[in-house]
């Protein structure tokens, strides 16, 4: 392979435009493999924190305990936060009024708000991933377009039309192909893996949420019948 | 203490590790491309591709360079040849000198001489002749190479030899008689020296050569032709004997009347001229590359005159009538597949059967299917050409 063919020579002797989309992808690709290191320890993190507090959770703890562990200052994630949102709300709402209905549908709004919040958390940048994924294919065929329409502007200059004319060129301009799939690939792979644990984990917080809904509601009955 | 572990990841990391990741495939594509060395065999094919793509369109060009490139040998053998000639002229003025001096010498002596001294005379011819005709034979397979030089030369040496032939036609007059006295004897005598050893007659040759001053002459002659075996020294020989054969025409057709006997002598100069040829084949090695593609058009043009020649020597057969001094130009028509178109005497003999005999030579000769292999340039330009018809060739 003599030194004309080399990547780094070709790359720094593509024209502007292809340097550009080259550019623009390796950035994408940076940002996508950022993207996936963050989600990927993010959501490990979440599913750990998640099994920690389910098995609390249900290790018999009194609740008003388990609420009042951490400061309610102190910001909390997952299903915790949603547990925590709806505990609060259910000891509000238990001051003010009598009606179980109107407790549980507080608390339960008071869950959905969490677990959207958790949902946005868990899903940050997800879409950005996507984004690379579908549209640096597209890009890097850009750049490749460019170059080959480089390369034939060229050959209309030159007297032969030999290969040896025309192959820097299309291999400078498969090259931003090369990277455009370089990036979607990883993207792709991660974006299906990072979503699905994800959705998984936000399946997670639902159940909880019932879970702990229908604990509340055990509760509320139980105090009705002692009312009565 | 779970808010703070979550708070933990940042951005830091996984930048880092990032970039990591796109340094280690910055280096694992720079390591592969090393171990990616099958692919330059693909480009060599494409390499091989393109040297024909090349011939298949710089035909035309490199035709006309071939043009050049034997416009400037052919310059460069004119001058070489017209520096030859000079001194051929020269060397031939010389000869011719000597020999006068020895038709002179030779007169005098067979006038005086009986047939013992004849024969050893003719011994001492024979010698002579051995030498010149291994020469002459050189020159002959010397010529086949150089026809191109040999064409101009032949112009040049026609023109002289029409003057000389005026000059010489006094001489010859008076040799001719001489000669057909002593070609008599001559034969004779052969016979007588033939059965005699070859040493003995070469010892005789040498002890004549000795006392004539003429023989100074030829034992160079012969020495030269035993030393210098190289193509150079035969060239200059065989363009000596061409000169002399205008300028000499006498005593050429003295040897060749005797050739022409000398069946068994013919033989022993055959393997010399095998001998010669090798070395001449070497030096036509040796030419070749100097001379190099160019020359192939012109030395298949050449081939094609001389297979043309030889297929109408063969074909030619002689009158009874005719002698050496019958020469006809014959001008000969080609179609492109080399029928032949027509067949005209340009030049006539005088002799009515001798210039019949030329023709139906030629008509038997043909077609010459060889002009379809010639380059179409020399195809062209040999369509029409005129051949020189001297008995003297086909004797030889």
């Amino acid at each position: 392979m003599n030194d004309s063919m080399s990547i780094p020579h070709l790359i720094m002797n593509a024209s502007l435009v292809v340097q550009l989309v080259m550019l623009l992808l390796l950035a994408g690709s940076i940002a996508s493999w950022v993207v996936i290191f963050q989600r990927s320890i993010v959501l490990r993190r979440a599913k750990k924190a998640h099994r920690a507090f389910e098995d609390k959770f249900w290790s018999g703890v009194d609740l008003n305990e388990l609420y009042r562990e951490k400061p309610p200052e102190q910001e909390v994630v997952g299903a915790e936060h949603i547990f925590r949102s709806g505990f609060r709300e259910f000891n509000r709402l238990m001051t003010k009024t009598r009606n179980s209905q109107a407790i549980l549908d507080g608390v339960q709004r008071a869950m959905r708000v969490a677990w959207s919040r958790e949902e946005e958390r868990l899903n940050l940048h997800l879409i950005f991933l996507a984004t690379v994924a579908s549209a640096s294919p597209y890009i890097g065929l850009f750049g490749t377009v460019w170059g080959i329409m480089g390369s034939f502007q060229s050959l209309s200059m030159a007297q032969q039309a030999t290969l040896s004319t025309v192959a820097p060129w299309i291999a400078e301009a498969l090259i931003a192909t090369a990277m455009g799939l370089f990036a979607a690939i990883p993207a792709v792979i991660f974006y299906n893996r990072l979503s699905a644990s994800s959705n998984r984990l936000l399946g997670q917080y639902e159940d909880f949420a019932e879970e702990f809904h229908s604990i509340l509601h055990r509760n509320l009955q139980g105090r009705e019948r002692e009312a009565a | 203490m779970m808010a703070k572990e979550e708070r933990r990841v940042g951005y830091g990391l996984p930048t880092l590790l990032a970039i990591g990741v796109h340094v280690l495939v910055l280096l694992v594509t720079a390591l592969r491309w090393p171990d990616a060395d099958v692919e330059p065999s693909s480009s060599s094919v494409v390499q091989a591709t393109l040297v024909t793509t090349e011939t298949a369109t710089d035909q035309a060009q490199r035709a006309k360079e071939a043009q050049v490139r034997a416009a400037a040998n052919q310059q460069a053998e004119q001058a070489q040849a017209q520096e030859e000639q000079a001194q051929e002229q020269r060397q031939a003025e010389a000869q011719a000198a000597e020999e006068t001096a020895r038709q002179q010498a030779l007169a005098e002596e067979q006038a005086r001489r009986e047939a013992e001294q004849q024969a050893r005379e003719e011994a001492l011819k024979q010698a002579q002749a051995e030498a010149a005709r291994r020469a002459d034979e050189a020159a002959k397979q010397a010529q086949l190479r150089e026809q191109q030089a040999e064409q101009r030369r032949q112009e040049e040496a026609r023109q002289q030899a029409e003057r000389q032939r005026q000059e010489e036609a006094r001489r010859q007059a008076e040799a001719e008689a001489k000669r057909k006295a002593e070609a008599e004897a001559q034969r004779q005598a052969e016979e007588e020296a033939k059965r005699k050893a070859e040493a003995e007659a070469q010892r005789k040759a040498e002890e004549e050569a000795k006392r004539k001053a003429e023989v100074e002459a030829q034992r160079q002659a012969e020495e030269e032709a035993k030393r210098k075996a190289e193509a150079e020294a035969q060239r200059k020989a065989e363009e000596e004997a061409k000169r002399k054969a205008e300028a000499e025409a006498q005593r050429q057709a003295e040897e060749e009347a005797r050739r022409k006997a000398e069946a068994e002598a013919r033989r022993a100069a055959e393997a010399a001229r095998q001998a010669s040829a090798s070395s001449l084949d070497n030096l036509i090695a040796g030419e070749a590359e100097s001379i190099a593609n160019a020359k192939q058009a012109a030395q298949a043009a050449n081939g094609f005159i001389n297979l043309v020649r030889r297929a109408i020597e063969q074909a030619w057969i002689l009158p009874a009538s005719a002698t050496n001094q019958l020469r006809a130009v014959v001008r000969i028509q080609l179609l492109p597949t080399g029928e032949l178109v027509s067949a005209r005497i340009i030049e006539s003999s005088g002799d009515g059967v001798f210039d019949r005999s030329v023709l139906q030579a030629v008509e038997r000769a043909a077609p010459f299917r060889e002009i379809r292999e010639l380059p179409l340039a020399a195809q062209s330009q040999f369509r029409e050409f005129n051949l020189d018809f001297n008995p003297k060739d086909v004797r030889r």
